[in-house]
C-alpha cells in the first residue's frame, strides 16, 4: 500500500472528488485514468462501512457542494434562472461552476462573474437578453449593500449661491448604478416578475411606485418562486435602453431611462458641473427650457435619494 | 432577560477564563429582522453569521447596530478555513477584525474544520483527520488568528459524513487538544454531535465526557433530517428529542454554558423560535436550579448585570 497523502494531498484529493461534475466515483475515474490517484485511493484514504461506502459519503459533500452553491446562483439571478428554466438554469450553473469556482470567503461574491460567463455562453446565444438580464439582477445584489450615505436633501441644494450654481458639482451615492443595455430588460425582468404567482410578485412596491416603469423589491435575496419551464422571451429584439438602480432606505429599485437622463447621469458620475450638465440639454431647447428640464431631473434623483453631495469648487 | 450569572475560569486546562454566561440566544436571521426590531423578545442574545455583515453598508449592518444596541451578540463565521493548508487569508481576517471592532461581541467563533484549497472555497464545513499532523498545523494557525484578532476565538464541531483512515484519536481528543494548546474555547454544537455519533457509530455521551468542562464556552442546538443511512445537518427542523436529551447531558456535566438555537432553513416564525429557546432554558433550568457550584466555574450568583469578562471584550449594553 502507498503511503498515505499528507494533509494537503488529502485536501486535494476531497476537493477534487466532491467538485468533480458527474459524482464521486466518475471524478475518481478520471484520476486513474490521468494516472493522478490508484483506484485504491478511496478506500486507504477515507473510512467507509457496511452502510456506505467512502464513495457514497463522499458523494454526500458533492451534492451539498453543487446544491448550495446552485441555490446562491438562483438566489442572485431569479429572473434569470425564471426566463430560461430549472434545467438550463442548473446546467449554466455547473458549466459556470466549473470555470469559475468560488474563490472568494462569501457566497455574496459567487455570482460576479456570472454576467459576463452567460454573454459567451451557449445559453446567451438562444436567450440573447440574457447577460443583459444577469447584469440587471446583479447591479441590484450590488446595490444592496453598498456603503451607506447620507441623502442630499432639497435644502441642501438651496443653500448654493445662485450665482455660483453652473460651478456645482453633483456626487451620486455609493448605492447607485447606471446601465446601459443592448435589449429592454427593464421590461422583460418586469414581464418575468408579473408573471411570477410566487411571494415577489405579491410583494408591494414602494417608493415612488407611481412609475410604471420602478420595480422595488425588499432585498436581493428575497425569495422568488423559479418555475420549471422556461418563462422568458425566446427572442427579443435589440434595443439601446438605460437603468438606473438605487437603494432608497432598505429597499432596491430600478428604472429606465431615457437617452437623456443616462447622458446627465454619466456627466454627473464624470465630475461635470450643472452648468456643463444645462448645456448638454440646450440643443432644441431654449435656455429656461434647459434649465427646467435639468431642475426636474434634478428633483426626481432628489426625492429617489441618488444623491449623496453637491460641492462647489474652491 | 436572562439569568444573567458571573462564570469565572475553571476546569482543568490552562487557558483564558471563560467568557460571561449569555443565557439562550438564537441566530439572528434576515426573516426576523423587523420582528427583533419591533419590541421585547424572550431571547438574551443574538448570534450573526460573520460574512453576512462583512459587507459595506445596507439594511444588515443598519439591522445588526440596532440588534446590537439592545443585546450581546456573538460572531460565528463559517469561511475562517482553520484547518486548509491554504495559506490563512488574512484580507478575511482583517474584515472579521474590523467587523468584530464594530460590534464589540461578546466573542468571535468559527469550525473545526475546512473549507477552501488550492484557493478555491467549497461554502461547506469539511472534516479533519484527526492526526498529530493536523492539530500541529490547526493550533499553529489558531494562534495566529488570535493574535490577529486580540483575543481568544471559539472552534466548533462539525457535522461529518466521512472519516479518515489515517486519524490517530477522536473527535473529541482533537477538539480538546486544539482547545489546550491554543488557548481558545469550544463551541459545542449538540446536535452535531449526534449526527456524527449516528454517522461514525460511537457513543455521543462518549464524545461529551471526552471535553474539558472549562473549555465549553457555548452550545449549538439544531434539527437534522434523518436520511436513512446517515444524519444530515439541515438546520430546518426542531430540535429532535434525542438531542435533547443529550442536551440535558451536557447541560449537567458542563452547567451554566450560553445556548444557541440554529434555525437556517425553512425558517419558522420568531415565535416558534422563542418557544424552543424557552424549551432549552426550561431544560437548563431544571436541571441546574439549587446548584451553587458546576465543573468549570467557580461561582453562580443570581441576576448580575452581564459582566464584562477579564479577558473579553465582553458584551455592554453600549450601542455600536
Amino acid at each position: 500500500m502507498a503511503a498515505r497523502p499528507d494533509l494537503r494531498k488529502t485536501q486535494d484529493l476531497f476537493w477534487s472528488l466532491i467538485t468533480a461534475p458527474e459524482g464521486v466515483r466518475p471524478g475518481l475515474e478520471g484520476l486513474v485514468r490521468r494516472g493522478e490517484a490508484p483506484s485504491s485511493i478511496l478506500d486507504e484514504v477515507f473510512a467507509g462501512d457496511e452502510r456506505l461506502s467512502p464513495a457514497d459519503r463522499l458523494d454526500i459533500y458533492a451534492n451539498m457542494y453543487f446544491f448550495r452553491l446552485l441555490d446562491c446562483l438562483r438566489e442572485d439571478f431569479p429572473k434569470v434562472a425564471a426566463a430560461v428554466g430549472d434545467d438550463r438554469f442548473h446546467n449554466l450553473a455547473t458549466d459556470f461552476l466549473l470555470r469559475h469556482p468560488s474563490g472568494h470567503p462569501s457566497l455574496r461574491e459567487l455570482g460576479r462573474r456570472l454576467p459576463r460567463f452567460v454573454a459567451d455562453h451557449a445559453l446567451g446565444a438562444a436567450f440573447p437578453y440574457l447577460a443583459d438580464l444577469a447584469r440587471l439582477e446583479w447591479a441590484r445584489a450590488d446595490v444592496f449593500d453598498a456603503p451607506d450615505a447620507a441623502p442630499l436633501s432639497r435644502a441642501d441644494l438651496a443653500r448654493l449661491p445662485e450665482d455660483r450654481a453652473g460651478e456645482a458639482r453633483l456626487e451620486l451615492a455609493p448605492a447607485f448604478e447606471l446601465l446601459r443595455f443592448d435589449y429592454n430588460v427593464v421590461r422583460i425582468w418586469r414581464d418575468l416578475e408579473d408573471g411570477d404567482p410566487g411571494p415577489a410578485s405579491a410583494r408591494p412596491r414602494e417608493g415612488n411606485s407611481a412609475s410604471p416603469d420602478v420595480d422595488a423589491e425588499a432585498g436581493h435575496h428575497a425569495s422568488c418562486a423559479h418555475a420549471a419551464a422556461p418563462r422568458g422571451p425566446r427572442t427579443s429584439r435589440p434595443k439601446m435602453t438605460a437603468a438606473r438602480v438605487w437603494r432608497q432606505r432598505a429597499s432596491i429599485y430600478h428604472k429606465s431611462v431615457d437617452e437623456e437622463e443616462a447622458r446627465c447621469l454619466e456627466m454627473v458620475r464624470a465630475g461635470e458641473p450643472l452648468g456643463r450638465i444645462c448645456q448638454s440639454l440646450a440643443a432644441g431647447r431654449s435656455p429656461a427650457r434647459a434649465t427646467e428640464r435639468v431642475g426636474r431631473l434634478i428633483q426626481s434623483w432628489i426625492e429617489d435619494g441618488i444623491l449623496a453631495a453637491c460641492t462647489l469648487p474652491d | 432577560m436572562a439569568d444573567a450569572t458571573s462564570v469565572e475560569a475553571g476546569g482543568s486546562t490552562a487557558g483564558p477564563a471563560r467568557p460571561p454566561y449569555l443565557g439562550h440566544g438564537v441566530g439572528l436571521r434576515r426573516d426576523h429582522f423587523e420582528r427583533v426590531l419591533e419590541g421585547p423578545t424572550r431571547i438574551d442574545w443574538f448570534e450573526i453569521i460573520s460574512e453576512n455583515f462583512m459587507v459595506r453598508g445596507g439594511r444588515p449592518l443598519e439591522v445588526l447596530a440596532q440588534v446590537r444596541a439592545r443585546y450581546p451578540v456573538v460572531m460565528h463565521g463559517v469561511s475562517l478555513s482553520i484547518g486548509s493548508t491554504d495559506s490563512l487569508d488574512e484580507a478575511y481576517l482583517d474584515r472579521l477584525a474590523d467587523l468584530a471592532q464594530r460590534v464589540e461581541p461578546a466573542w468571535v467563533s468559527d469550525h473545526l474544520c475546512w473549507t477552501s484549497v488550492g484557493g478555491h472555497q467549497a461554502h461547506d464545513l469539511l472534516p479533519l483527520p484527526y492526526t498529530e499532523e493536523a492539530l500541529r498545523h490547526v493550533v499553529s494557525r489558531v494562534l495566529h488568528v488570535q493574535e490577529r484578532l486580540g483575543r481568544p476565538i471559539a472552534l466548533e464541531n462539525v457535522s461529518s459524513y466521512v472519516g479518515y483512515r489515517a486519524s490517530s484519536m477522536p473527535e473529541w481528543e482533537f477538539l480538546s487538544e486544539v482547545a489546550r494548546r491554543s488557548g481558545c474555547g469550544i463551541l459545542l454544537d449538540i446536535n452535531n454531535i449526534y449526527v456524527s455519533a449516528r454517522n461514525h457509530a460511537f457513543d455521543p455521551v462518549r464524545y461529551l465526557e471526552g471535553v474539558p468542562p472549562g473549555k465549553v464556552w457555548q452550545f449549538h442546538l439544531a434539527g437534522h433530517s434523518d436520511k436513512g443511512a446517515y444524519l444530515l445537518d439541515t438546520h430546518d427542523h426542531p430540535v429532535c428529542d434525542p438531542v435533547w436529551d443529550l442536551y440535558a447531558e451536557a447541560v449537567r456535566r458542563f452547567g451554566a454554558v450560553s445556548n444557541l438555537i440554529e434555525w437556517d432553513d425553512k425558517i419558522p416564525s420568531f415565535e416558534r423560535l422563542e418557544a424552543e429557546s424557552e424549551k432549552a432554558r426550561s431544560i437548563h433550568q431544571a436541571l441546574l436550579s439549587g446548584r451553587t457550584s458546576l465543573p468549570g466555574q467557580e461561582s453562580l450568583s443570581g441576576q448580575e448585570p452581564l459582566p464584562g469578562g477579564a479577558s473579553f471584550s465582553g458584551p455592554s449594553a453600549e450601542a455600536v
